[in-house]
């Protein structure tokens, strides 16, 4: 575990919750991405016991936690896409998503999907394209190429998909394991991008299982946040 | 507003046009209902006719279920649902009203019936209400073979039915029927063709926005401090 990153245990089913794990006072007030008490379960089964999060401006929280221990579920919440049994998410400003599954058109390019998601974010198509060129090219994407994204090999779907994410003005950024595919040069160009998007202010929230395994994350990730499966339910193989 | 409609409709076009063997199959399995049945006379034009809905919807029930993964990511960057809909009803419907002209002309000469508009209205209103029952299935089911098989029912059921019988009355082509049995044998009213497939089609889309509307990401509240 990288020296500057704080750890925090958010555990599900433990007595000293709800918390909210170690955030950093900022000048300017609040968290950008609050989730308080949340509680999720599917059926019989309790994917997240009353857990907690907060991400500031300029921060970036490392999720990590086994299988099944809710860490997919609890970025989906904050994204605004799964709602919660119980508990409150508040985000000052926009989301970029970056789903684990890409989530793409197989017969579109990489261009038309850009395109597509001009008009959502107000943005021209031009501006969109233009944006993410810029985007895609920092991660080595053949932009000038216009090949539909069923071609594409799986790190380059997933820089597609991280673009996507990152399109627009976006005040947080929630990335589910989001350099799945890369290569070596592609995955150390991510953590140095974390490090520019936290630098440019933004709160940058990524799950991953590699961080233990990696000295790159030094002084990038400002806290890592450990969950684990909630004890009151069965979630053995659930991600 | 104009633009978040048009361009998923413009997208939505892009990937159909890309599906060269599809699209051939859609426009070739109707043909093929309709030569088929050549043989027992006018009632091939009400087979052909009502089989295009296999075609059609089977490619709304498609584009909605491919749709429904980026889906979620679009709403989240700030479509509505109702606009990624809209722009896919529009896409199919002139792509649909398109089959049914070119199936139209090729019954006309192959049958020869005694009105020929009404065939093309006929066969219109199955284009037309064919969309949104594909986009409502599409949005109502998990996956394709539900949805194909919810397709294969009622059109299927329509085609064994005729239209004077209770049941049929109460399916989605029922005034496509009508139209497409009036323009061979005539003797037939048509007065509530063209209002049941309208009514049929406005309930089936605003089904099938109610859906993806319950389906969508819920809006996440701004801190209060």
């Amino acid at each position: 575990m990288p020296a500057a990153a704080r750890a925090a245990t958010v555990s599900s089913g433990t007595a000293e919750r709800p918390e909210v794990a170690d955030p950093a006072p900022r000048a300017s007030g609040g968290a950008d991405l609050e989730a308080r008490s949340v509680c999720k379960r599917y059926g019989d089964r309790v994917v997240l016991d009353n857990v907690s999060l907060a991400v500031h401006a300029g921060e970036s929280v490392a999720i990590t936690g086994e299988n099944g221990a809710g860490k997919s579920t609890l970025l989906r919440i904050c994204a605004g896409l799964i709602k919660p049994d119980s508990g409150h998410v508040s985000v000052r400003g926009r989301v970029g998503f970056c789903p684990q599954e890409p989530g793409l058109f197989d017969l579109l390019s990489a261009d038309d999907h850009l395109a597509l998601f001009a008009p959502a974010l107000g943005l021209t198509r031009e501006q969109a394209i233009s944006e993410g060129h810029a985007l895609l090219g920092e991660f080595s994407f053949p932009t000038a190429e216009r090949t539909q994204c069923r071609r594409l090999s799986g790190g380059a779907r997933q820089k597609v998909n991280l673009a996507l994410a990152l399109l627009g003005n976006a005040t947080v950024l929630l990335l589910d394991e989001p350099y799945q595919g890369f290569d070596h040069g592609s995955y150390v160009s991510f953590w140095e991008h974390v490090a520019r998007w936290t630098g440019a202010g933004l709160g940058v929230v990524v799950v991953t299982h590699l961080l233990e395994e990696n000295a790159l994350v030094e002084g990038v990730v400002s806290r890592v946040v450990e969950m684990h499966i909630p004890q009151t339910g069965d979630a053995s193989g659930r991600q | 507003m104009m633009r978040r409609v048009l361009v998923p409709a413009q997208m939505t076009a892009r990937e159909l046009a890309r599906r060269g063997v599809a699209l051939g199959m859609l426009t070739a399995l109707p043909l093929a209902f309709y030569l088929a049945s050549t043989r027992s006379g006018g009632d091939a034009v009400i087979t052909g006719g009502i089989s295009m809905a296999f075609s059609i919807a089977g490619a709304a029930i498609f584009i909605a279920l491919t749709a429904r993964p980026v889906d979620q990511r679009l709403t989240l960057a700030g479509y509505r649902p109702f606009e990624l809909l809209l722009g896919r009803l529009l896409l199919l419907e002139l792509f649909g009203l398109a089959v049914a002209g070119l199936f139209s002309i090729v019954m006309v000469v192959g049958t020869g019936p005694q009105h020929p508009w009404l065939l093309a209205g006929g066969v219109g209103l199955v284009a037309l209400t064919s969309v949104p029952f594909g986009l409502a299935v599409g949005a109502l089911v998990p996956n394709e073979l539900e949805g194909v098989l919810i397709l294969i029912g009622v059109v299927g059921v329509q085609l064994t039915l005729q239209s004077t019988q209770t049941l049929a009355k109460f399916l989605p082509f029922w005034g496509a029927q009508r139209l497409l049995q009036h323009s061979v044998e005539g003797g037939v009213s048509v007065s509530a063709a063209l209002p049941a497939s309208l009514a049929y089609s406005v309930a089936l889309f605003f089904a099938a926005a109610y859906i993806v509307h319950r389906r969508a990401p819920v809006p996440v509240a701004a801190p209060t401090s």
